[in-house]
Parts: structure tokens; C-alpha cells; sequence
């Protein structure tokens, strides 16, 4: 055992050591510490939210009015190729994997993952597929001289993947990049099991931990569960690609239903892999913003784990358009409305939480009301599409665009956002500052529906997606605008935050250990925490361990 | 024996052990896309992937045995005590338990039963006078009120619509006490739970969403029925029954509910130091 005491390690920090990038660069490589790793899954996560919004905008400038050539045909499906799978795997994983990774040993008194060396082999694993998904750019044009990034959208539908359609490379960087990550995120998953399976703190059993330990808990199960049959298609697409396997070759016997249920099967369990995150962060953000303790423990725990249950039997419903017989189609129907029924229960509580709270508007709240509202009207629309009958209308139109965007960029990006106001002070130590969060919330938020909303009456009309261009005849440019001068306020609203969080980290306001004055044990051990996170492994009564601390004459424990 | 076994120990400097650093996961995980990489690039690409995954797999197998390479981490100072508040809790106004559940006091579901009895008679007097003013017939109101179940109501003519009907009595009497009766216990249950101003949730603002959606639904539901409405007449009838209804309850005495009770007293249980039934926290 290596000792590093205390002066020793300010004489290698004074000596030059720390100072050279190189001895920087290894302590960040060779770390095993949760909150490096967390920091890094996040930070990645970020980049490739850039990378994947520029694709997106340059998706809107094509789209903006009819007949604009910024991009042609191909381009314009490996961009949505590249920007669905990019947000999906490579900035919504990373960054659900990162804040779990930062958050759940400190939530509940441990001083790191179970396994922490095969948490920063998952990191990587994740880092390197995304940068070998996209040396597809320039690595990819293969035997045939043909392809460059995959074109097949993110869900890759067979038989376009087999060989007869998509020569060259592209597809089978796709396959390997994000098979590779999928492996990292599987890593992560059984880590966040085993952590919080084994290493709570004294007297935080299971229905004393935070919510967010719960669903990240649910969450990480549905990671072990969804993404294999992913890899294992993957696996079984590249055999047929490069083995002569017929599995999904439907010109020769194979299915391409069969690749669309192996999808789904990873594909809609993803959207609730995506979204449970989403609900850790406002269940923590909401009651401390109420200065209430959250509406209905019991029953959110309830929900959460009939969402994770329910979630794997609702994948048919991206197939309703398929043909499969009324029965199936009836069966998911139902299936799809009934975690309507959980889902619904956690936004009564929350609303419910905020209901005669103390409500303070910072910007991780106004970020948090944003999901809120966002997530409402897409989980709404979500109903109206698992009604078969008006799935079949608007299936592959911009309505199912906008959908889902409300979801996963309203629901998801926006408490991701309401995340980091809220744990970046303790993450840094700096407060980021209040009045250029609003700015990045408003701009974001008109941005957001401004971009999305007219999509819903776009694809009511009946615009298709993933067409790159439309006549002029079709009554759908006027909501194309909209939707590309939406981008505008978007960007905006990123570039905002991008200089709040440089600002924040290199001149921000000092945080103090609990800044916000929250209840949980991460607010209980310095900003940023030490490497061990807890000198002594804490004891918890309750719930809300600092409450406690702070109102020893009203402890939670007694109403428990 | 060696002179090392005499040798006293040095005690360990005070610290926490944790996983030492190391880089064989990274090199383990560099190695396994090298190795994907090379299925697409060239073989040469795989054969060193691999090299390198061996190269990390060992590291990180000697990371592990025979035992954990662990650093001692110097403690640092620890975050500041947290200072008990000395500001106390903010407590609910007037109730001597600030966790309790809020209603902690509820009106009788007999109110709302009352309520919504006495409030459906004045708002079918209302809607009564409104069809004599605007139509000269008792009958109008309750013949439209009908044809919300009946079927070909709606596309009576408004003499027609004037004329009695024993069948739209019935049935629009059964349809104005079921839904009466069924938003006053509504209304008994809701309004305690109105932080301030219960009486004008009752008498303004249901009225008026509820007028609202029937007047934005009611050309989906029944097309034919829209024209033959009285709107100003229907707000007016809707509006006298949220004020009836709301008094009513509003003015009954609430009781407290079970909440803070033992099983005891809930199962009814009469002995000494048990409160009788009914009875407020001690």
C-alpha cells in the first residue's frame, strides 16, 4: 500500500509534478474514483451533446423552407443517423451513468462504487465507442469505396442493414461503437446494483434512501436487462453482414420483424432508461425547492418500479403500423396507456410536493418546472399515439418527431440542466450564477417549444420524417421555420450556458457544503468532496439525514 | 529469522485507504476497441488490440491479487459541523401538529350530500326560469338536459323542445340529482382542502370550467345540442348551484378526521384514557 501523506502530496503538487499536463493527464486517466469518472462520463456526455445539436441544426437549416440544398440526401441521413444515435448513447447514457456515478455513493454514505476499477472499464469503453462511432467519418469507406458515418437511422432497420443495401463500413462502425458502449453501460449497470444493493450506510435500508438512490436502482436494472438483446441483434447483424447469416436477409428466409422486436425490445425500456434519471433529479430538486419533504414516498417507489416492470412490455407499440394482428396491437395498447397510470401518479406528487410549498424559483426549480410541463404534453401526445388507430395516422410523421422530443429534450435535457445548477456547487465548489441560468432557461425553453410545438401540426398535415427536402405546395413551411428559427433561440440559450459554467468554475461564487440547504448526505461533506467522501461513514435515522441534523427538536425518524 | 520481524512498526499515518490508481482498465478498454476497430480497418489494428487487452487484463489482475493495491489518503479538514436551526419550524396556522395530513379537518359527507341536493333544486328553479324568459316553456331546460342521454332529443325542433315529456322528465330529473348529489360530495370533499377563498372556487371558478369544457366538447359530443343551449342561462343555472352548494357545505360544522387516532379509537373502542369518538387531538 502506497502511503500518501499529506505533505508529501503538497511537495509533488509544489515540486512541478502536478504542473505538467502529462502527470495531470494520468491522475485523470488512472482514476478509479467515482466523482473523476462521474465528472468525465458528464463532461463527454456535454461534448457529445454539441456534436449532436450541431447535427440537428444543420437538419433545421435544411428543413427550414422547401427546396434548400445545405445538405444533400445522404447527408442528410447520416445526419439523422448520427444525431439520434449520438443523443441516445452518447449523451444520454453517459450523463444519466455520469450523475449516478458523482451522486449515488455520496447519497448513501459510501466512499465509492463497488467495483471501481471496472467503473472507469465501463467509462472508457463508453468514451472510446463514441469516438469509434465516429471515426466512421473518416474511416469508413471500406472495400467498395462507399459510405462514410452509418445512414441507417438509429434503429438501424433491417434488411436496409444487410449488405445488398448498405456496402462499405458505415453500418458496421454503428454496430461496433455502439455495441462497445453498450458493454460499458452494462459494466456501470451491475456496479450501480451491487453499490447500492451492499454498501449503504448504517440504518438506510431500503425505504430510507433517497429517491433518487430508488430510481437509479430501477434504473440500472433496466440497463441489464434492455441492453443485451441489443448486442446480441448487433452481434447477429454483423454475422449476417460479414458471416453469411441470414438472420434479418429477408431475401433469403430471415425477419426483419425479428430486428425490429429484438430493437424495441432495448429501444422502448431506453426511453424509461433515459427518463428514470430524469425523475431521480426533480424528486430530489423539487421538495428541497418547496422546502417540503416529498408527496407520497411509499407510492413513488411504487410507481417507479411498475414503470421499470411495465416499460418491458410496451415495445410493440413501435410497431403498430407493421400489420401485426389486432390482438398483439390491442394487448400493447393497453399495455402502453397502463404506465400512463404510474407515471401519472409521480407528476400528481410532484405537483403535489409543490402544493402549499414554499416555492423558491432558482434556476434548478425553473428547470425543473420546464420537465414538468414538457414531459406533461409528451407523455400526453404519447397516449394519443398508443391509440392505434391514431398511431396509424401519424406514424413516421413529424408529429411522432415532435412527441418524443418533448420527452427526451424536454423531459430529459431540461432536468439534466436542472441537475447541474443544482449539483455543479457541489461539485466544484462555485456557484454557477442565477441571472445567466434564468437566461439559458428562458432562451431554451421558447427555443424548445418554439422548435418542437409547430412540429405536431407539421406532421398532422402529413409530413414524413427523415425527408430531406418538401414541395412547396404542402402547407408545411411556415412550421418548418418555426421550428428552425426555434434552433436559434436554442443555441442561444446552450451558448449561455456553456460561458456560466466556465465563468462558474473559474471565478464563480464560493458554495459552501449545502447551498441549497438540502436534506440529503451529499450536502453533508465539503464542495467538492475529498477523495473518501466521508471521513467517518455517517448513521442515518431517516430520510432526510441533514434535516435531522439541522432540526434535532423535529426529526424526520419520528414520522417515518 | 530476519532482523525486519524485530523491528517495531511504524504507526500508519492517519488516513483512508482507497483503490490506488491505475491505468489497466483504460489500456484493457483502449484494447477491446482496437480490436472492433480492426474488423473495419485493417487486422494488424485487432492483433494489437488484443496485445493491449492482455496488457490490461494483467494490470488489472495484479491490481487485485493477492490483495487490493490500495493509497492511504490523508484526511483533510472535514466539512463544518452542521448547526442545529435555531429558527423552529414554521407550523400550519391554528393546528397544533405541523406534519399532520392536510385536510385535518373535513366537512361531514352528508354536507356535500345536502349541498348538492339543495344546490341541484335552485339551479333547476334557475334553469326553470330561464326557459319560461327565453322560450315561455317549463319544459325547455329539462327536455335539453335529456338529451344528453336520450337519443333524437337533439334534433327536436325548439317548439318541439317546449312541448312536456314525460320520458325527458324522468330522465332529466335522474340525470340533475345523480350529478348533483355527485359534485356536492365532490364539493364536500375538495373545499376543505382550498387554501383561501373555498367559496369562490365553488361558485365561480368550477362553474366556469366546467361551462367552459362542456361549451368547447359539447360540439364533439352532441353537435345537434350546441345551438339549442342557452349559454348565458346555462353559466347562470351552473353558477347559482356552486353558490348554494358551497354555502351549504361551507357553513357545516367540520370534524376532524382520524388521523392522529389510535386503532383503538378507530375501531371504536370505548375505555379509560381512550378518547370518545368524534373527538378533537387532545
Amino acid at each position: 500500500m502506497t502511503v500518501l501523506d499529506g505533505p508529501n502530496r503538497e511537495l509533488q503538487k509544489a515540486s512541478g509534478h502536478r504542473a505538467t499536463f502529462f502527470s495531470y493527464l494520468h491522475e485523470w486517466v488512472a482514476t478509479s474514483d467515482h466523482k473523476k469518472l462521474g465528472i468525465m462520463y458528464v463532461t463527454s456526455g456535454l461534448l457529445f451533446f454539441l456534436i449532436g445539436g450541431l447535427e440537428a441544426s444543420m437538419m433545421r437549416w435544411q428543413l427550414a423552407w422547401s427546396g434548400l440544398e445545405v445538405v444533400g440526401p445522404e447527408e442528410f441521413n447520416r445526419l439523422f443517423t448520427m444525431h439520434g444515435t449520438t443523443m441516445v448513447f452518447l449523451v444520454g447514457m453517459p450523463i444519466l451513468l455520469g450523475v449516478a456515478n458523482y451522486l449515488v455513493p455520496l447519497m448513501i454514505g459510501a466512499r465509492d462504487l463497488a467495483f471501481p476499477r471496472l467503473n472507469a472499464f465501463g467509462f472508457w469503453l463508453f468514451l472510446f465507442g463514441g469516438l469509434l462511432l465516429y471515426f466512421s467519418y473518416f474511416g469508413a469507406q471500406g472495400l467498395y469505396g462507399m459510405g462514410s458515418s452509418p445512414d441507417v437511422g438509429w434503429f438501424a432497420y433491417a434488411p436496409l442493414t444487410e449488405r445488398t443495401f448498405t456496402r462499405g463500413h458505415s453500418t458496421d462502425y454503428w454496430i461496433l461503437g455502439i455495441g462497445i458502449s453498450g458493454f460499458g453501460s452494462i459494466a456501470t449497470g451491475i456496479n450501480l446494483i451491487t453499490t447500492i444493493m451492499t454498501m449503504r450506510c448504517p440504518g438506510m435500508s431500503l425505504m430510507k434512501m433517497p429517491l433518487f438512490v430508488w430510481l437509479m436502482f430501477i434504473d440500472a436494472i433496466l440497463i441489464m436487462i434492455a441492453m443485451p438483446p441489443l448486442t446480441a441483434a448487433q452481434v447477429m447483424l454483423l454475422f449476417d453482414r460479414w458471416l453469411g447469416a441470414q438472420f434479418f436477409d429477408t431475401g433469403n428466409g430471415g425477419s426483419a420483424v425479428l430486428w425490429q422486436n429484438l430493437f424495441w425490445f432495448f429501444g422502448h425500456p431506453e426511453v424509461y432508461i433515459l427518463i428514470l434519471p430524469a425523475f431521480a433529479y426533480v424528486s430530489e430538486i423539487i421538495p428541497v425547492f418547496s422546502r417540503k419533504v416529498i408527496f407520497g414516498y411509499p407510492l413513488m417507489v411504487a410507481a417507479t418500479i411498475a414503470i421499470g416492470f411495465i416499460s418491458l412490455g410496451v415495445w410493440v407499440h413501435h410497431m403498430f403500423a407493421l400489420g401485426l394482428s389486432p390482438m398483439v396491437n390491442a394487448i400493447f395498447m393497453g399495455s402502453t396507456m397502463l404506465i400512463a397510470v404510474p407515471t401519472g401518479i409521480k407528476m400528481f406528487n410532484w405537483i403535489a410536493t409543490l402544493y402549499g410549498g414554499k416555492l423558491r424559483f432558482q434556476t434548478p426549480m425553473l428547470f425543473s418546472m420546464g420537465f414538468l410541463t414538457q414531459f406533461l404534453l409528451g407523455g400526453l401526445t404519447g397516449i394519443m399515439l398508443a391509440v392505434v388507430p391514431f398511431d396509424w395516422q401519424v406514424s413516421d410523421s413529424y408529429f411522432v418527431v415532435g412527441h418524443f422530443h418533448y420527452v427526451l429534450f424536454g423531459g430529459l435535457v431540461f432536468s439534466i440542466f436542472a441537475a447541474i445548477y443544482y449539483w455543479l456547487p457541489k461539485v466544484s465548489g462555485r456557484m454557477l450564477s442565477e441571472t445567466i441560468g434564468k437566461w439559458h432557461f428562458w432562451l431554451l425553453f421558447i427555443g424548445f417549444n418554439l422548435t418542437f410545438g409547430p412540429m405536431h401540426v407539421s406532421g398532422m398535415l402529413g409530413m414524413p420524417r427523415r425527408i430531406y427536402t418538401y414541395h412547396p405546395d404542402r402547407g408545411w413551411e411556415l412550421w418548418n421555420l418555426l421550428s428552425s428559427i426555434g434552433v436559434l433561440f436554442q443555441i442561444a440559450g446552450i451558448l449561455f450556458f456553456a460561458y456560466n459554467v466556465i465563468n462558474s468554475v473559474l471565478r464563480g461564487k464560493k458554495a459552501g457544503d449545502d447551498p441549497w440547504d438540502a436534506w440529503t448526505l451529499e450536502w453533508t461533506t465539503t464542495s467538492p468532496p475529498p477523495e473518501y467522501n466521508f471521513s467517518e461513514i455517517p448513521t442515518v435515522h431517516s430520510r432526510r439525514p441533514l434535516w435531522d441534523q439541522k432540526h434535532p427538536e423535529d426529526p424526520d425518524w419520528k414520522y417515518e | 529469522m530476519s532482523t525486519e520481524e524485530f523491528r517495531p512498526r511504524t504507526p500508519e499515518p492517519p488516513g483512508i485507504d482507497l483503490p490506488a490508481p491505475t491505468s489497466s482498465p483504460f489500456t484493457c478498454a483502449f484494447g477491446v476497441t482496437l480490436i472492433a476497430a480492426g474488423l473495419v480497418t485493417q487486422w494488424v489494428v485487432t492483433i494489437i488490440g488484443a496485445m493491449l487487452m492482455l496488457v490490461g487484463a494483467i494490470g488489472w489482475f495484479r491490481e487485485v491479487h493477492p490483495d487490493n493495491r490500495e493509497d492511504r489518503i490523508p484526511l483533510e479538514p472535514d466539512a463544518d459541523p452542521v448547526a442545529p436551526r435555531t429558527q423552529q419550524v414554521r407550523r400550519l396556522m391554528g393546528q397544533a401538529r405541523h406534519r399532520q395530513r392536510v385536510p385535518a379537518e373535513i366537512h361531514p359527507y352528508s354536507a356535500g350530500i345536502w349541498g348538492g341536493i339543495i344546490g341541484g333544486i335552485v339551479m333547476a328553479i334557475v334553469a326553470t326560469i330561464g326557459s319560461l324568459i327565453e322560450h315561455g316553456s317549463l319544459w325547455y331546460a329539462c327536455n335539453i338536459l335529456s338529451a344528453t342521454l336520450l337519443i333524437g332529443v337533439e334534433t327536436q325542433t325548439v317548439e318541439q323542445l317546449s312541448q312536456f315529456n314525460a320520458t325527458s322528465l324522468i330522465v332529466g330529473l335522474l340525470i340533475q340529482g345523480i350529478m348533483s348529489v355527485f359534485v356536492g360530495l365532490i364539493y364536500g370533499v375538495t373545499l376543505p382542502m382550498i387554501p383561501r377563498f373555498p367559496l369562490l372556487f365553488a361558485a365561480l371558478f368550477v362553474p366556469l370550467v366546467w361551462s367552459g369544457l362542456t361549451w368547447a366538447t359539447i360540439s364533439v359530443i352532441n353537435p345537434a345540442l350546441k345551438t339549442n343551449i342557452d349559454w348565458y342561462w346555462f353559466i347562470g343555472a351552473q353558477v347559482t348551484f356552486g353558490i348554494i352548494a358551497g354555502l351549504w357545505i361551507i357553513r357545516t360544522e367540520k370534524i376532524g378526521t382520524m388521523q392522529n387516532w389510535t386503532y383503538l379509537e378507530r375501531f371504536g373502542m370505548e375505555s379509560p384514557g381512550i378518547r370518545s369518538q368524534g373527538g378533537e387531538d387532545e
